[in-house]
């Protein structure tokens, strides 16, 4: 399984310097999404299937599909629905779609004509794992959930936004704009083009 | 887990839960203060929990930590510079942020990550210590979310030592390939000549190493991280990041005897070598305080490394001498730059000290104290420091090394004593005073000053009980 191996490294690869030269993050993503699913084709040629689906589940699954909603939630606004459908191009997603799939026929292939056992190795019970990991390393997984802390306290700080005190005309200013949008909806949507920035 | 082996491990069960402690803390809305005093007491139960366990020792916990004499040394060095450091936030951050308290969560959990580096006798152990400091860092830098040269400075903090990382994982990758194994002392066993795996490994390991210590030529963050992150940070990365790896380095050169393998050992000789050059020779022309000291202590761990390189018990000794002298002299040197700066900028212009002799006569004296301290001038820490320093390498006929030490190290007077001629210039007229707020923390900061001044000269004058301390420790 040489040649699966080979393929999937190049599409690792391939993803992965896509990934840090797109200019949209969500463009990025999907590249990242590719690159994750080549690794975990990797290590299915291997013969380590576990792994394999330990790299979809947390990292394509989990880790994206975070990093997706966070983008998705920074981009709300009005004009980006307008810029969403000109981003949704098929060069977009012609792409990702192209070496994915790629990949999903080299797991066919894998699955269906692939030995069993390609690599020469000791086989390590699920079970044996995990009594290792809440065994003898306990302490290092307790020190990962330090290092978590560390991240989550960290990026709450940072990303902490500053409290804002307006003026009180501003705060009413701002009101009577939220009233009207709720009024009358279909004419500020009409307007978009000529409606003023409302006051942050 | 043994109880013996949970007793051990006492000093840093209680780090961790100082993190713990604070956050729940912030969650019963404390004040800064009593998060500060809560903060200062539980670093002080760190300390007084290493002498309570000193009788136990060695223990090993295996496969990850192992604690002996040295790691608690290290530790107990590491959790003094954060008392100081804590102190010195106080006053920093309550003028300047608004939100001063999520700080000593990250403090205490970065200084539980290079308290781990110091037990560390497994690669997962090292790894998991060095990131734990490493993400804490990244947000303690950019703290002041609202100034642009602390993001700046966290956001090439952050790129650069992921990057490392990813060398330091790599190396390890191929070491345990070679020798199937990740505890120190089974890769000691069952490495026999020296291969060329093991080599690339170690090569890929001294990367993120070097980057840590901010040796030549991974030296490129140091300035401007020095710059942009608030001076207490500055502080502590100057110290207690660099304490925890220069441990981790030590005992993992001395377990699998690292300095036996010719190529390492030029490796290492050569990274001393150029970094004590290019320290000294890139500080020659620095006006900014910050960034003075940042090419400083490349110098200084490059001074560090001339010590490190004869791996054998009186290398261990000479470097931790040093870097409990050099710590001594940098926090006080920026216990000062905290105390001048002003609500806009930290003060790292020259301005700030011209003629602070007329001014601050006290602070001054601290200032000219370190700076001589780091120059080695004789009768401060820095001179035994030093002088130890090269004994050491004289022992080992590094003659080299040496001789390079003490020619860069005339060229550093110039700009240590530049420093000092500024601080006795023409004073400007006095500004307007500006007001202290807090009385009780402005005593405490200058008491901790004037301590950390009187143990430089104590040391200078008297190294020989010190170095029984540290011997009995070893």
């Amino acid at each position: 399984m040489a040649t699966v191996f080979y393929i999937s490294s190049l599409i690792a690869i391939i993803a992965t310097i896509m990934v840090i030269t797109r200019h949209q993050p969500i463009h990025a993503l999907l590249y990242l999404v590719v690159s994750f699913m080549a690794v975990a084709v990797i290590f299915l040629s291997v013969g380590a299937p576990f792994i394999a689906a330990l790299e979809i589940i947390v990292y394509a699954g989990a880790i994206i599909v975070l990093f997706i909603f966070v983008t998705m939630m920074l981009n709300l606004g009005r004009e980006t629905a307008v810029q969403e459908k000109q981003w949704l191009q098929p060069k977009v997603w012609a792409g990702p779609s192209v070496l994915a799939f790629v990949l999903l026929a080299q797991m066919v292939i894998l699955l269906t004509k692939g030995n069993a056992a390609p690599m020469n190795m000791q086989i390590v019970e699920i079970k044996r794992v995990s009594v290792s990991l809440y065994g003898e390393y306990i302490l290092a997984l307790e020190l990962a959930g330090f290092l978590l802390m560390a991240g989550i306290v960290g990026a709450a700080h940072i990303g902490k936004h500053k409290k804002k005190h307006l003026h009180r005309f501003l705060q009413e200013d701002n009101n009577v704009e939220e009233q009207f949008q709720k009024r009358d909806p279909v004419t500020i949507i009409s307007e978009e083009k000529e409606a003023p920035e409302p006051v942050a | 887990m043994t109880p013996l082996q949970l007793t051990a491990l006492l000093p840093y069960i209680l780090l961790a839960a100082a993190s713990i402690v604070v956050i729940l803390l912030i969650a019963f809305k404390a004040s800064h203060t009593v998060i500060q005093v809560v903060g200062f007491l539980l670093m002080c139960g760190v300390a007084v929990s290493l002498f309570a366990v000193k009788e136990l020792l060695p223990v090993s916990i295996l496969p990850l930590f192992e604690i002996d004499g040295f790691a608690l040394l290290f530790t107990g060095l590491i959790i003094f510079c954060v008392l100081v450091v804590g102190l010195f936030s106080f006053i920093y951050f309550e003028e300047r942020e608004e939100n001063p308290k999520e700080y000593y969560i990250l403090l205490f959990l970065s200084t539980l990550g290079a308290a781990t580096m110091t037990i560390s006798r497994h690669f997962i152990s090292l790894f998991i210590g060095l990131e734990i400091l490493s993400v804490s860092l990244y947000a303690l830098i950019a703290y002041l979310r609202t100034r642009n040269n602390a993001v700046e400075a966290g956001m090439k903090y952050l790129v650069l030592a992921a990057l490392s990382s990813a060398f330091l994982l790599f190396g390890m990758a191929l070491i345990y390939m070679e020798t199937g194994s990740m505890e120190f002392s089974a890769i000691a066993q069952k490495l026999g000549a020296s291969s060329a795996l093991f080599i690339t490994g170690i090569g890929l390991m001294v990367v993120a190493i070097g980057f840590k210590l901010a040796l030549v030529p991974f030296h490129f963050w140091a300035a401007d991280v020095y710059q942009g992150a608030p001076s207490p940070v500055t502080s502590f990365i100057a110290t207690v990041s660099k304490i925890g790896v220069f441990a981790v380095l030590l005992r993992f050169a001395q377990t699998i005897h690292l300095q036996s393998y010719p190529l390492a050992y030029f490796i290492f000789a050569a990274i001393a070598i150029i970094s004590m050059i290019a320290g000294n020779l890139l500080a020659l022309q620095q006006q900014n305080i910050k960034r003075l000291l940042a090419y400083s202590s490349i110098s200084h761990f490059g001074y560090l490394l001339v010590a490190f390189l004869p791996g054998n018990a009186g290398s261990n000794e000479a470097v931790f001498f040093y870097l409990a002298a050099y710590s001594l002299t940098i926090l006080s040197a920026f216990g000062i730059i905290t105390l001048l700066s002003n609500r806009q900028q930290d003060a790292d212009h020259p301005d700030f000290y011209r003629g602070l002799f007329w001014r601050n006569p006290l602070m001054a004296t601290v200032l000219t104290a370190a700076m001589l301290s780091l120059a080695g001038i004789p009768l401060t820490a820095g001179f035994m420091g030093k002088f130890i320093v090269l004994t050491t390498g004289v022992r080992q006929g590094l003659w080299l090394p040496v001789l390079v030490l003490v020619v860069t190290s005339v060229f550093g007077l110039y700009y240590y004593l530049r420093i000092i001629s500024l601080l006795f210039a023409e004073a400007p007229a006095a500004g307007p005073k500006e007001k202290t707020l807090h009385p009780f923390f402005y005593t405490a900061t200058y008491t901790a000053l004037i301590v950390l001044v009187l143990l430089l000269v104590w040391i200078g004058v008297f190294p020989s009980g010190v170095i029984e301390g540290i011997k009995a420790f070893l």
